[in-house]
């Protein structure tokens, strides 16, 4: 059976489709390409070139009667959803068993991108018990982890259901870390919380940006220079936004 | 320290891991092996502090337990490392520390800003010095060379 480059163009784009939505899920860029040459060389492909950095992936497959194809996929902004991450490694593992035709994965792709609803809540109340907890932990009273709570459930709803266009990562952070700041100050002075630093740390635990650190950790020790790097650049970048949002209210009430 | 303040840490700790790993959309089972290396990595945390450990082994050897742990759950449950390292870690992550550097910076007092900047970063290269430490190891052990096809 030979292949026609639409054979090969048709794959590879398959592939590209996966390996772009497990980054937007929070993959590592190694595991990215590891993904794209399995499913490139299951479907017979001879050589599979990828490169991949945390906002866009690269790569050329040859199939075997030497056609050969090439695309990009840009990739702006991700998050973190192990949970789709998992659905995505299990499809990409069937694929290289049983190679289904590609229209079949793009289907099966398109309804994996599509159930998040159920998982909101999850988020929801992951939110609560963090802002709860962390407060807790960095010595809070129970006063000061109720109103993190709240706080946090706020924050929630703001990622999750206002979906600024065109707003930066960076600058969200910073404007939620502003107004988280502020929402706290207030919450002290009308005599809820007893200590709006208390407070703020702990909602400051939401916006930290851990898995980046540990990502960008794992991927730099992989040999992925370049995604570590922009990882950890991006951590600390977002560090000083989470700072100097916090630093707006701090400045004016104290 | 006191019993209620080590309960404190612990609890709390955990609970953290806990709303991480919703907040990340784990897996329901892999979620309470998460919460249990959250848990006994809040353990080995609150040793470290207890037996007063320089800050920067306060947090190396967590990181280190929690990787190691999480390799080991990773093989066990056939599920991604890093989730659970960083559920487990998340609650040394220093934001508190964090807070109290721009605090310091801003009021203007100098000398607790350089004490607490130096602390946030300290906690965070213990921290990346521990994983670092684990994950090299796991490379070495499990040869797997980067372009290598991974056994299923």
């Amino acid at each position: 059976m030979t292949e026609s480059k639409a054979d090969t163009h048709q794959v590879l784009c398959m592939a590209m489709d996966i390996g772009k939505s497990m980054i937007r899920c929070g993959a590592e860029a190694n595991r990215v390409e590891e993904t794209v040459t399995r499913i490139c060389s299951a479907y017979g492909g001879i050589n599979t070139e990828v490169f991949s950095i945390v906002s866009m992936i690269l790569a050329t497959a040859t199939g075997k009667d030497g056609t050969s194809d090439t695309q990009t996929r840009r990739i702006h902004g991700y998050s973190t959803d192990f949970d789709r991450l998992d659905k995505l490694n299990a499809l990409s593992r069937r694929i290289c068993k049983e190679t289904p035709p590609p229209e079949e994965v793009l289907a099966e792709l398109a309804q994996i991108k599509s159930d998040r609803r159920h998982l909101l809540w999850y988020v929801g109340i992951g939110y609560f018990v963090v802002g709860f907890a962390f407060t807790l932990f960095f010595g809070g009273s129970f006063q000061d982890a109720a109103v993190s709570a709240a706080i946090a459930l706020l924050l929630w709803l703001l990622t999750s259901f206002v979906r600024v266009q065109g707003l930066s990562k960076l600058f969200f952070t910073a404007l939620s870390s502003a107004a988280l700041g502020f929402l706290a100050v207030f919450f002290e002075k009308i005599g809820l919380a007893d200590n709006a630093a208390m407070v703020m740390i702990g909602d400051i635990m939401l916006l930290i940006p851990g898995l980046l650190l540990v990502n960008s950790l794992r991927e730099m020790l992989c040999g992925d220079l370049i995604s570590g790097l922009l990882r950890l650049l991006e951590c600390i970048i977002l560090a000083l936004a989470i700072a100097c949002g916090f630093a707006v209210p701090i400045l004016i009430f104290k | 320290m006191t019993i209620t303040k080590i309960l404190t840490l612990i609890l709390t700790g955990t609970l953290g891991t806990f709303g991480f790993t919703l907040l990340f959309r784990m897996r329901k089972r892999l979620i309470l092996w998460a919460v249990l290396s959250g848990c006994l990595t809040m353990g080995v945390y609150v040793l470290c502090v207890h037996y007063s450990v320089q800050l920067f082994f306060q947090n190396l050897f967590p990181a280190l337990f929690a990787t190691a742990f999480a390799e080991v759950l990773a093989r066990l449950t056939k599920a991604p490392t890093t989730p659970y390292i960083v559920c487990a870690v998340i609650p040394l992550v220093p934001g508190s520390a964090l807070f109290y550097t721009m605090y310091h910076f801003i009021i203007g007092e100098m000398e607790q800003f350089h004490e607490m900047l130096m602390q946030t970063l300290s906690v965070s290269a213990g921290l990346a010095v521990g994983i670092l430490c684990v994950s090299a190891v796991m490379q070495i052990v499990t040869k797997k060379p980067k372009g290598s096809q991974k056994t299923k």
